[in-house]
């Protein structure tokens, strides 16, 4: 663990506000980023942040350092994001049935671009269920070793090779069908609804 | 794989400008209401403590206190010899079998032995 970090993370149990300081602005973008990812909403990225560093200050006590503070932090991260998308899944159910799904696939003329691709990617992403979802965007977009993400979601290492390779696969399917322009997919049957 | 490259190209984005001092205005105002939110959760629980102890106390109360003497029944009290025979009206009543036979077609035969099931001296029974 970086020496630093554990200085200010004493620091901040002793309830040095500095040191908390300090801490936020090393990892405000991290967070923000990884919950973006996650959460496909920015507003909603930038509040869950605001919420985790509030509850690594008042909960600093808690955290013992045999793992990266960055481990312990993201998985505060990681359990707020899913009690929210949780919360916006039970909302959907109602109208799940009626609704058509809010994907908006380009077509593939589109593609030929980078951004018509990202476009997809994205959307494709912000179908993923969660438990999917969460691994992947730690692993692809974060850099986290697979220990590491076994670390911050708190399931064992087989579980998170299984979900990222389960993920990424997912992610191709969809991406394909976006390339052949076949759309016809519904959300529900990417989101089960199992976090 | 391939895919998994192209997440790293999806937009990054970046904490806003005002988000450490939206952070550390939270912070002071959390910390302003924390002793609040203790007490509110104090009082809880000692809402909670109470009506459990109150439950405790009717449970025991009703176990011990008001426990009530051994009961006894119609033909503990004859062997007792506390009743009086003067007490009970004797009734002769009239038994009708007729409805109770059935029809032997469809039914296996039924012996039915009547037999007296009280322990009360069958001197208090009439038939």
């Amino acid at each position: 663990m970086n020496m630093d970090e554990q200085a200010l993370v004493l620091q901040i149990q002793a309830g040095d506000e500095d040191a908390f300081a300090k801490l936020v602005y090393i990892y405000k973008d991290k967070i923000v980023n990884y919950l973006y990812q996650v959460t496909g909403d920015y507003q909603k990225a930038v509040d869950l942040s605001q919420e985790t560093f509030l509850r690594v200050y008042f909960k600093a006590n808690k955290y013992r350092p045999i793992a990266p503070f960055s481990s312990w932090l993201y998985a505060i991260a990681s359990n707020l994001a899913k009690t929210e998308l949780k919360k916006r899944w039970r909302m959907s159910l109602v109208s799940l049935e009626d609704v058509p799904p809010a994907v908006e696939i380009s077509t593939p003329s589109e593609e030929a671009s980078d951004s018509g691709l990202i476009k997809n990617l994205r959307q494709a992403l912000d179908t993923l269920s969660p438990r999917y979802r969460i691994p992947v965007v730690l692993k692809d977009m974060e850099g986290y070793s697979q220990e590491e993400i076994a670390e911050i979601i708190k399931r064992p290492i087989g579980t998170v090779k299984a979900r990222i390779s389960r993920g990424r696969n997912i992610l191709k399917k969809q991406l394909d069908k976006a390339r052949t322009g076949n759309v016809s997919f519904q959300k529900k049957e990417i989101f089960d609804g199992r976090f | 794989m391939e895919d998994s490259s192209l997440l790293n190209k999806l937009n990054r984005v970046t904490a806003p400008l005002d988000f450490e001092s939206k952070v550390m205005a939270q912070l002071a105002a959390r910390r302003k209401a924390l002793p609040q939110m203790r007490r509110a959760l104090r009082f809880r629980y000692s809402l909670a403590g109470a009506a459990a102890f109150l439950l405790i106390c009717f449970v025991v109360v009703n176990m011990f206190v008001l426990q009530k003497g051994p009961f006894s029944e119609f033909a503990g009290r004859d062997t007792q010899g506390t009743l009086n025979p003067k007490e009970f009206v004797p009734i002769t009543e009239a038994v009708k079998y007729s409805p109770e036979i059935r029809q032997a077609s469809y039914e296996p035969k039924t012996a039915y032995i009547l037999e007296q099931v009280s322990d009360a001296s069958n001197v208090l029974i009439r038939y």
